[in-house]
Parts: structure tokens; C-alpha cells; sequence
């Protein structure tokens, strides 16, 4: 694939990104979310029609209209989320849209035997039960079926999208020798995946993709988890970090022992403590996916925690509800602001109402005063520059970064005690970021506490007093923004113990960075 | 809502009307049924004369009622397909605590107000339970509310058929009706000397109206329950409970479900008999709702223009040789043609297979 640009009307998904497979290998595709991995490959199985660029297959350039022009060029795809009929057997399953015909009926026993054919080759044990309903079948062998779906339609190359997502650790070591053992035979793979672990130990290559760019494509074996998780969360701005004395106020956010389970029932978040004082930043560093997203949304109250205390102020406010804890001055920039932060078919005066429908001036006995509220949000948009100034404007008509400003603004008029900012400058322009920046580092020196989460190293760096880094639901450690290098964030953020023990405490004060293992 | 989209819906509803009437005429013809005087016999049938226009008024307080009812729970991305079921048990209540509690209450105007307003408490106030119902059930048992408010719909209308044959059937009815409520209880005759409509019940319906558009714009409530209808991820958000809305959404739709069905009951009927032969508003209400884009002003045009159909049909059926069932092809296909755009529109949007990009 050469030169591959995909936009998504103002947004550029893939931006003239390379990316060649060899034949006979397996090629991960690393990268957080949103940084374009799907989109690409959607693009090479016929999914997306391409802006620019060629896809060739064995050197020869091809279009594909659909992915049935794909799979015709010998080109699979198993989604993360399976697309099998579930009342429908294995069998059934496998042949389904290319069923072998006797006189316009399936004929099932060539269709059973290409089947037991394919199965025979590699070790799947599919072939056992071709007359079980998918249903009855576990995740890992509903992965199989998919896979031996691809193989019966004559795939050569096989995209296998972030399989690992919902395999329990066995079938991913399974899943991993089934995909050597295809590539041996002779199969090209691409993996797509944001673990840094899982795409060192199963691909030859590694290409990495951030933010719809391709970073570098690097050997597997001639490169470690730190410079992968450094060029998965990049550092394309460098941002000076401003002089400041240690904050040595009250704590006002405090944590202990949290544990939280993810929208799966899988725990997301294992006994993390922390605390935030008053005219601090305490930045969350990590790549994303390790249990930032359940941590906040257990401390702005959105998510319930299985065990452990959340504490405003010292009051225990773990059973709060999400109204009770906005009242009680919990600020919130959520993580997606299009659709958590704005509701979209709402000009931005209706959003401005958005989250302050119990405050006063705004509502009053439960009534709505709208020209308070238009005044609000004028305000916010004088105060915040936001573009275009209408406050009549549709949410969805505004720009990533003009949103995010409006959220911002919205939030910190709130007069909060805490402010807890989930990836603020996510897919905001470089102007808004600077200003988003500097509006946080106002209200830390203005005495607020702020809980800023971010998978952008140079960011936290930049604003945090304290950086915790947050590794598969733990935090590895917490250390402090000056004495602590990015090669030292980057090995932490991989899962690597810096020495020092993890559970960055509420008291702690900030350890050395201390050196990894390797 | 913008104002051109305003006048974008309404030329969308008359031009489809227009087009569903060209359509159901040229069927009419087909059949070999004269379309000229057909189409006379509609006009005359909603607009030709007081007791036309009585009738029409009368189905368009009922269309305008239900469709409200419908609206509010649509808007809040709540399908109440329960308004019928939620509309009968209203108006059997209705009926049943006035003939309990008429009695212990003075004869003539004085009681007529007080047990009229009893009857309204008690219609919205076993509506609005009966809509809480599906409303908890989804709220704390993930029940799929389209399915529970359907099922609750023939529990209704089998339970009311069996009270009404049974333990309440009134003294000496040979019909399954209940006792009738006493003469007194009826709405005054303003305007319209028709039996069966009241300008007082066109006045209710209108205010109900009011009412609800005020909920749904300035309230604090229509705001979260409107929020999370739009977007519910933003709405739990900014701290709506997003179990206690729909509860309380389900409710307040019951309500006005069940305030539609005290006005049937009193200005209508003044008994309650068998609901599976009264009529299916809280069905048609749907469509009324649709086309009025859940809009509770526009709910008010939606049902006049339901209300006419309506009362054209009866008028056809009765003075013209036309079937029956041709007359009712004819008004499914303006429901057709006006309201299924919309629900496709909305499913689409809902379920994120099409309509407006999110």
C-alpha cells in the first residue's frame, strides 16, 4: 500500500501512509486508538474507498470496490467483533455466501470436505464441531470459525483486527501459534493491535501509526517495548514546561484501594490509590486501554467501583451518584467530547446547560431560565474563543478543537474544586491545544486540584506536578515531571517495573525515576 | 426547532397528503367507484356542516391527546407503543371512581365538576402507573419496552373486557357495559350542541398541550429527558439518571394516555364497555406523533388533519356505496405516506445505520 490517504469529510483518518506486507510474514499494525490501523486496513479489504494511493498485491495494483473484490484477491479480514450468524452451525457459517452447489442446492458433504480439508492442514480443530450452532461456541473458537472462513474463501492474506481483544490468555498463546503456523505455510498476516507486548512477540514486523500517519516501520526483533510505545504516543510538539514551586496543599481528591471492572466484567482497574492536592496537577500517563478510562469514570461517578473509597475533600463520596458529585465540584472534560461532552443536535446554547441543570442561576425550581443560560453561553464563547461565535450553532458544526474549547470553558465555569481532564487535547489543533494548556496551568496556580490524563507523553510532562503511570489497570509508579526522562516514562508505560515498587500513594512523594530492566 | 424546518414539515405533510389522496383515488376509480363524488363525500364528511365538524373535533381531541401522550416518550428515545392499553385503563378507572364516588357527592353542577375532576385524577393517575410499569421493567430488568408496552396492550384490553363483563357490569345491561356515570357528569355544551363532543374537551386537550410543550422546553426535566433522548451517553454525562428518566418519562406519557382516556370516557362514552371495540387511538396516535416529528405543537395540526380522516371515513362509509375497507386503504395510505418516512428516519438515526451522521 502506497501513499494511502482516507478523509472522513474534515477529518484525515490515513494521511499518504505506506505499508507493505511481506508474503509469508506476520506484520502488526501498532497504534492507539483512533490513530487510523482499522481505516487502513478497511481500505485494503475494499471496506472504505481510498482519497489517494494504490494498493498492489504481488506487485500488481488493484481496486477494490467491495470486500468481495478483496476476498476474490485473495484478501481476508476477521473483525474484532465476529460476523458470524449465530443460530447458524460452524458449517453453515463457513460456507455461507460461497456454498458449493448441486443443482441450486448446498451441497453439504464437498462443502464438509474442502472444510476438513483446510482444518486437516493446520491445527484448529474446527472440524469437530461443523454441526454446533456458533452460539454454543466459545470466543476463541468463534475466532477460528472466522479464520478458516477466510482460508475456505481463499485468502492469502489474512487482517486479523485486534483479535486478542476478547480471548482469555490461553487462547491468545493458542491464537499466536496458529497465526506462525499460517505464516509458515505461507500466509501473509497483519495484526492490528495497540498491545506493544503481543505485536513484539508474534510479528516479524512492526509498523507503528499515530494519528493517521505512518511513524516507522521497524524488525521485531531488533527493537524493544520502550521506543514502541514511545513512537505509538510521539512527541511531534515540544512543549516547554513552565517553572513552579511543589504544590503543599490539602489533598481534595483522594483514592484508596480502587478496584473497577471494565464494560466486559473484566477488572480494568486493580487497587490504585492516588491523590490530588489543591493547586496541583497529577498527570496519568499510559497508553491507552490500561484502565485510565474506568478510573475516571469511577472518580466522576459514571462507573461503579467494585472495592475501595473515593474522597472529596476527606468526605467519602464512592456512592455518589454522578449529579450529587458535579454538585459537589467535580469537574469533568470527558474523554470523547462528541459523545459525552456535547450533544451533538444541540445548538451551543443548550449545551451550555449541559451538566449545570440543577445550578442556579441557570435553573430555578426545576424551570429553565434560557436567556441565563444564552448569556452563559456567549460568555463561554467570548471568554474561550470559540469559532465560529454563534452560539446558536449546532454542536456537530463545530470543529474538534472549538468544541473541546467550549467543554473546556463550560467546565471550569463551573467553579469546580476538582478538575478532571480525560486526553483534553485529543485531535485538537495545535493553537487550541497551547490554549487548553494554559487555561489548566491557570487554575492550578489559582489553587485548584486537576487530575489530567493524557497518552501524550510531551503533555503530561509539560503540565503535571507528579506523573503516575498507569500499566494493565495498576499504576507501575509515580514520579516526578523534572528528575524523569521520557525513556524512563516510555519503559514504565511498556509495564516495566522502574524498581521502586508500584502504587504511586496518596502521601508519596515522588520517587527517582530509576532505571529499567533493560 | 427551527422555524424553516417548521414550514419544511408542513409542506412535506400536505404535499404527501395531497399525493396519498391522488393515489387512493385513482384506486377508487379503479374499483369503479365514482372519485369526484369521493372525494366531495370526504370534504363532507370532516368540514360540511356543524355536526361534521363536531365529529371531526371530536376524533381530533382524542388523535391530539394520545399523540402527545405518544410524543413525550418518543422524544425522550422512549417507544411507549402502550398508549392504547394505558388509554383504556384510564378511562376505565375514570368511569369506575366516579360511579364509586358519586354517592357520597351533591347532584347537579357542583358534584358534576368535583366528580369530573376525580375522574380525571384517577384516569391519568392509573395511566400514568400503568405506563410506569414497562418503564421499571426496562429501567431494572433491561425488558425491551416495545415488547412490554405491546403485551401490556392485550392485558388491558382482555382484564377491562372481563371487568366490565363480570364483577362491574352495571345492573340489568344485557350489553358487557358498566353502569353509566350520572347524567350531571358531562362537559357543558359551548358552541357545539353535539352529542359526543365538547369544545371543553378540545379546550383540555389543547392545554394538556400547552403544558407539555412547556415540560419539554423549560423545564428542567425536558431538558434531561429530551437530552437523553437525543444522546444518552451525554446525558448520564451531565448526571441525568438515565434508569430514573425513563421511569418517570413512561409515567408522565401514561398520564396523558390516561387523561385521553377520561375524556373519552366522560365526553364520549359516559360508560365503559368492551376496549377491544372503541377504537384504536392510542395505535393511530403513533402516526400522529411521527408526523408531527414528536413536536408537541405539532401535534395540534397532525391531529386535526387525523381527526378529519377520521371523520371523512365514517361520513363515506355511511352515505356512499364505497367499501369500507377502501375507505380504510385510503387513510393507511396517508399514514403511509406522511408518517413512515419519519419512523424510518428515526430508526435510522437510532440505530446508526443512516439518517444524520453522528
Amino acid at each position: 500500500m502506497e501513499g494511502i490517504t482516507k478523509r472522513f469529510g474534515d477529518v484525515v483518518a490515513n494521511d499518504d501512509v505506506d505499508f507493505s506486507v511481506e508474503k509469508g510474514s506476520i506484520h502488526a499494525l501498532l497504534g492507539e486508538n483512533g490513530s487510523g490501523k482499522t481505516t487502513l486496513m478497511s481500505v485494503l479489504y475494499g471496506l472504505y474507498e481510498k482519497n489517494a494511493g494504490t494498493v498492489s498485491i504481488d506487485g500488481e495494483p488493484r481496486e477494490f470496490e467491495s470486500p468481495r473484490d478483496a476476498m476474490d484477491a485473495g484478501v481476508g479480514m476477521i473483525h474484532q467483533h465476529f460476523q458470524l450468524v449465530e443460530t447458524m452451525t460452524v458449517l453453515q457459517n463457513i460456507v455461507l455466501g460461497r456454498e458449493p452447489t448441486e443443482m441450486g442446492l448446498v451441497d453439504t458433504s464437498t462443502a464438509r470436505s474442502d472444510i476438513e480439508e483446510i482444518c486437516s492442514r493446520y491445527d484448529f480443530h474446527v472440524d469437530q464441531y461443523l454441526d454446533t450452532k456458533v452460539q454454543d461456541l466459545d470466543l476463541g473458537a468463534r475466532q477460528r470459525v472466522e479464520i478458516v472462513k477466510s482460508l475456505y474463501r481463499g485468502a492469502d492474506i489474512l487482517i486479523l483486527d485486534e483479535p486478542t481483544a476478547v480471548l482469555t490468555p490461553q487462547e491468545i498463546e493458542d491464537l499466536l501459534d496458529l497465526m506462525e503456523e499460517l505464516a509458515d505455510a505461507g500466509h501473509s498476516l497483519v495484526f492490528i493491535t495497540h498491545k506493544l507486548g503481543e505485536a513484539l512477540d508474534a510479528a516479524d514486523e512492526v509498523t507503528v501509526l499515530r494519528d493517521g500517519r505512518a511513524i516507522g516501520t521497524v524488525d521485531a526483533a531488533g527493537t524493544t517495548e520502550a521506543e514502541l510505545a514511545r513512537m505509538m504516543v510521539g512527541r511531534e510538539v515540544q512543549f516547554d514546561r513552565p517553572p513552579r514551586d511543589p504544590p503543599e496543599g490539602d489533598f481534595v481528591l483522594n483514592a484508596e484501594g480502587l478496584h473497577v471492572r471494565g464494560s466486559r466484567g473484566l477488572e480494568r482497574v486493580t487497587d490504585v490509590d492516588l491523590g490530588v492536592r489543591e493547586g496541583e496537577i497529577l498527570g496519568i500517563a499510559g497508553v491507552q486501554g490500561n484502565g485510565q478510562t474506568e478510573l475516571v469514570e469511577a472518580l466522576t461517578g459514571l462507573r461503579d467501583v467494585d472495592s475501595g473509597t473515593v474522597r472529596l475533600n476527606g468526605e467519602d463520596i464512592t456512592e455518589a451518584n454522578r449529579r450529587h458529585r458535579i454538585d459537589a465540584g467535580i469537574a469533568y472534560i470527558p474523554e470523547d467530547r462528541t459523545t459525552e461532552g456535547l450533544v451533538q443536535d444541540y445548538t451551543l446554547v443548550r449545551n451550555a446547560l449541559l451538566g449545570n441543570q440543577t445550578v442556579e442561576p441557570f435553573a430555578d425550581g426545576g424551570m429553565i431560565d434560557w436567556s441565563v443560560v444564552n448569556d452563559h453561553a456567549e460568555a463561554i464563547i467570548r471568554e474561550y474563543d470559540v469559532q465560529p461565535p454563534d452560539e446558536g450553532a449546532k454542536a456537530k458544526s463545530l470543529s474538534g478543537g472549538n468544541q473541546q474549547k467550549f467543554i473546556v470553558g463550560r467546565e471550569i465555569e463551573h467553579d469546580p474544586d476538582v478538575m478532571i481532564a480525560s486526553h483534553p487535547t485529543r485531535g485538537v489543533d495545535i493553537g487550541s491545544i497551547e490554549f487548553i494548556h494554559d487555561r489548566l496551568l491557570e487554575l492550578r496556580d489559582a489553587g485548584m486540584g486537576i487530575l489530567v490524563v493524557s497518552s501524550k507523553l510531551d503533555e503530561i510532562q509539560k503540565l503535571a506536578d507528579r506523573i503516575a503511570v498507569m500499566y494493565e489497570g495498576e499504576f507501575m509508579d509515580t514520579v516526578d515531571p523534572e528528575t524523569t526522562t521520557e525513556e524512563e516514562l516510555g519503559l514504565l508505560m511498556a509495564g516495566h517495573d522502574a524498581g521502586s515498587g508500584h502504587g504511586g500513594g496518596a502521601g508519596d512523594d515522588a520517587p527517582d525515576g530509576g532505571s529499567g530492566r533493560e | 426547532m427551527l422555524r424553516a424546518s417548521v414550514i419544511e414539515r408542513l409542506a412535506i405533510a400536505t404535499a404527501s397528503t395531497a399525493l396519498a389522496l391522488l393515489i387512493g383515488v385513482t384506486i377508487v376509480a379503479a374499483a369503479g367507484y365514482d372519485p369526484v363524488q369521493f372525494i366531495t363525500s370526504m370534504l363532507q364528511g370532516a368540514l360540511g356542516g356543524q355536526s361534521a365538524v363536531a365529529r371531526t373535533l371530536r376524533f381530533s381531541t382524542l388523535f391530539i391527546l394520545t399523540g402527545v401522550a405518544v410524543a413525550v416518550a418518543f422524544r425522550a428515545g422512549v417507544f411507549n407503543i402502550g398508549v392504547q392499553g394505558q388509554f383504556v385503563v384510564g378511562g376505565f378507572m375514570t368511569i369506575m371512581s366516579i360511579v364509586w364516588t358519586a354517592p357520597l357527592l351533591p347532584e347537579g353542577a357542583v358534584g358534576g365538576v368535583g366528580l369530573i375532576l376525580i375522574g380525571f385524577v384517577a384516569g391519568a393517575g392509573s395511566g400514568g402507573l400503568y405506563g410506569a410499569l414497562p418503564g421499571a421493567l426496562k429501567a431494572y430488568a433491561d425488558a425491551n419496552v416495545i415488547i412490554t408496552t405491546i403485551m401490556l396492550n392485550f392485558i388491558a384490553t382482555g382484564v377491562v373486557g372481563w371487568l366490565v363483563q363480570n364483577p362491574f357490569r352495571g345492573e340489568g345491561n344485557a350489553a358487557p357495559n358498566t353502569e353509566r356515570i350520572p347524567e350531571y357528569v358531562s362537559f357543558p355544551s359551548i358552541l357545539f350542541d353535539s352529542s359526543g363532543f365538547s369544545i371543553v374537551g378540545l379546550a383540555i386537550a389543547l392545554a394538556v398541550v400547552a403544558v407539555i410543550y412547556v415540560v419539554m422546553e423549560r423545564s428542567r426535566f425536558g431538558y434531561d429527558m429530551v437530552t437523553s433522548g437525543h444522546q444518552e451517553s451525554a446525558a448520564t454525562y451531565s448526571g441525568v439518571d438515565a434508569k430514573r428518566t425513563v421511569v418517570s418519562t413512561m409515567t408522565l406519557s401514561g398520564m396523558v394516555a390516561g387523561i385521553a382516556g377520561a375524556v373519552f370516557a366522560i365526553m364520549i362514552q359516559g360508560y365503559y364497555t368492551d376496549p377491544s371495540g372503541i377504537g384504536t387511538y392510542g395505535f393511530d396516535a403513533i402516526a400522529v406523533s411521527l408526523l408531527a416529528a414528536n413536536n408537541p405543537l405539532g401535534i395540534i395540526p397532525a391531529g386535526l388533519l387525523f381527526g378529519g380522516l377520521e371523520s371523512a371515513g365514517s361520513h363515506i362509509g355511511i352515505y356512499t356505496d364505497v367499501p369500507v375497507q377502501l375507505i380504510d386503504g385510503v387513510i393507511g395510505l396517508v399514514i403511509l405516506f406522511v408518517a413512515v418516512p419519519e419512523l424510518f428516519r428515526m430508526a435510522a438515526v437510532r440505530t446508526g445505520l443512516g439518517g444524520e451522521k453522528r
